[in-house]
Parts: structure tokens; C-alpha cells; sequence
């Protein structure tokens, strides 16, 4: 995540973890992350934009419901058009990929033939976005 | 109306025309199964088996792929990604993933604003464009997209049916990206970029995207 550009330290674990609402370090994590698990897994959607809403306000409210929203499509192109990882990429979240198991997805099989070559240009820049 | 509420009554209207391969009524009728897939019997059974292969397909290949992209997007693979464009050709395979793509993100925006389900559009009549664009070829990725210079891989998923990628573009842009917004990583809008970006890794953790 862009963490880093904006002083703060993320817990990347927690972030991946569903089960977790809490505290990442980010403000207003723990609301952000209750209203994207309503609207992902069903449940309390209308409670928990509110809450979101009462921390952030009603115009980051609706870039959070968008946000949600284009992120449900995002992982629907790629995964269905089967594009690999960036090369870039792919080299330079090897460790994380393992550590959080994101390997294990089934997705991981399409980067296979990846070279993994972390010198392209951006390549950096696109990873930090994740930090 | 903010621009996220204007490009999603913009792009919901448009999709309901002609586009690249498919008309207006095949991507009305694949809206409307993207949305059914959310309740129906054969996509629950199957995302709830360990391996979805276990759970038999849809009735056609149109069908089969807008509710596996739409239901179970994470566990797709190549073998079955090979069998429904050998049926439907690479191109209309694109647009049906373009489609169920951008069915989401307008039916999930309506959700997490607690909106009533809307109403799909009614088709609008005309021809697709049926252009295979010339700038397209193997990246590696299931289907072909184009060859030149890109930034990410993602930004070219449905380069292979212009009409769906303006309209998805659209989306992504106003939904997310920003332009050239996108590259500042302490952008001033309400929603700040680490906040966004916590969304997005917990919404593509929880649907098992390694993209």
C-alpha cells in the first residue's frame, strides 16, 4: 500500500487477513475494513457505511463504496482474461507472496512463465503503490 | 451528481448497447445472468465445493462463463478458460468477461450504498462493431490484448473489444485511477490513498485474486 509515502506503518498480515476488522494502521482501518467484509461476505452494509461515514464523512464514503466496487471488477478482468503478474512484480513480492499465501491462489499458475526480472521500468513504482 | 455517480448511470445505460461482438440484448441477457449468479443453485454448490470442477457447468458457454466470473472469478484456470473460448472465440469470450466485469461494479456500487437492486436497462437495438484491433497479440495472458507498451498488465485486459474497454476504462478511471492522479500516492481527495488501497487489498484478498 502507499503506506510508506504517507508516514504510516501497515500491518500487511492484517490487511489480507478476513477475519480481522481491527486496527492496520490505517485511518479509520477498522471501519473500512468491517463495510468492505458487509458488502464482500454479506452483512451489515447499511450499519457499517454509516459507521464509515461517521469517521470519514459522506463524500469519502461513496469513493469507499467505489472503491469496492471497481476492485470487484478488477479481479474479475484479470482473472478472466488469466494476465500474468508484471514481471517487475513478480520479482519483487516473491517473499510477501509467500509469506501471506498468495501462492497458493489459483491465479499464481498464470505468472508461472513469468521471467522474473525486477529492472523493468516502474516495476518499482507499481510494487511501492502496494507498501 | 458527483462524477462516480455520473459515470455509473453513464456507463449502466451504455452497456445495454451494441458492442463489440455481442448486441445489446446478449449484454443485457449476460447482465442479468451476472446478477442471477449471486443467488443461483449450481454457482453456490460450486463455490462452496473444494474443487469446482466437481460441480457440473451451465447449459451453454455464454452462460457458463458470465457465472463463473461472476461467482467464483478466483478459481478459473486456463483448461477452462480454452474450452469456452474454443466455443464462443476468444473475442466474445472477452466481452463476456468485460461485461460480468462491469455488471459487478455497477451492482456492487448500488449494494454498498444500500440501494434497491435497480433495474437492468432495456436493450438498445443496433449492430456490434466487430473489430478485432490490429495492435493485438499474445502477452501471455489467456486471450489476445495488445502487444505495445504498458504500465500494468491489468490495463490491457479487454484491449482485444474497444467498444467494452472505453466503457470499463471509464469505470476504472473515475471509480479508482484519477488519471494521472494515480502515480501520486498522497492524493488529496476525500478518500485518502492509503485508505483506498486498504479496500482494494482487502476486497482482491477476499476474492483469492493473485493478480
Amino acid at each position: 500500500m502507499s503506506g510508506e509515502a504517507n508516514g504510516l506503518t501497515i500491518d500487511l498480515d492484517a490487511t489480507l487477513d478476513r477475519g480481522h476488522v481491527g486496527e492496520v494502521g490505517v485511518p479509520a482501518g477498522p471501519e473500512l475494513l468491517a463495510f468492505t467484509n458487509a458488502v464482500e461476505l454479506g452483512g451489515d452494509i447499511d450499519g457499517t457505511r454509516a459507521a464509515v461515514a461517521g469517521v470519514i464523512g459522506e463524500e469519502a464514503t461513496i469513493e469507499a463504496a467505489a472503491i469496492v466496487a471497481i476492485f470487484n471488477g478488477l479481479v474479475r478482468v484479470a482473472d478472466g482474461t488469466g494476465i500474468q503478474l508484471d514481471a517487475g512484480v513478480f520479482a519483487a513480492s516473491i517473499d510477501e507472496r509467500q509469506r501471506l499465501g498468495i501462492d497458493a491462489y489459483a491465479g499464481a499458475a498464470n505468472s508461472l512463465g513469468v521471467a522474473a526480472t525486477s529492472d523493468e521500468p516502474d516495476a518499482r513504482t507499481v510494487v511501492d503503490l502496494f507498501r | 451528481m458527483n462524477a462516480i455517480e455520473t459515470t455509473h448511470a453513464h456507463v449502466a445505460a451504455n452497456v445495454a448497447a451494441a458492442g463489440d461482438w455481442l448486441t445489446g440484448h446478449d449484454r443485457v441477457a449476460a447482465w442479468r445472468e451476472a446478477r442471477d449468479a449471486e443467488t443461483n443453485e449450481t454457482d453456490r454448490a460450486r463455490r462452496s465445493a473444494i474443487s469446482p470442477n466437481a460441480v457440473p457447468g451451465h447449459a451453454t458457454p455464454t452462460i457458463e462463463v458470465v457465472h463463473r466470473v461472476a461467482s467464483d472469478p478466483g478459481r478459473l484456470t486456463r483448461t477452462w478458460a480454452d474450452e469456452q473460448i474454443a466455443a464462443l472465440g476468444e473475442e466474445t469470450y472477452t466481452e463476456l468477461v468485460g461485461v460480468t466485469a462491469i455488471a459487478s461494479v455497477l451492482d456492487t456500487f448500488d449494494r454498498a450504498m444500500g440501494r434497491p437492486e435497480p433495474t437492468i436497462p432495456e436493450p438498445i437495438d443496433g449492430e456490434p462493431a466487430r473489430v478485432r484491433p490490429d495492435d493485438v497479440g499474445d502477452v501471455g495472458a489467456w486471450v489476445s490484448q495488445t502487444t505495445g507498451p504498458t504500465r500494468a498488465n491489468v490495463s490491457r485486459t479487454l484491449s482485444l473489444v474497444p467498444e467494452t474497454n472505453r466503457l470499463w476504462r471509464q469505470l476504472v478511471d473515475t471509480f479508482y485511477s484519477r488519471g494521472t492522479e494515480f502515480m501520486n500516492l498522497s492524493w488529496d481527495f476525500p478518500l485518502s490513498r492509503p485508505q483506498a488501497e486498504l479496500i482494494a487489498a482487502r476486497t482482491t484478498a477476499l476474492n483469492e485474486c493473485f493478480y
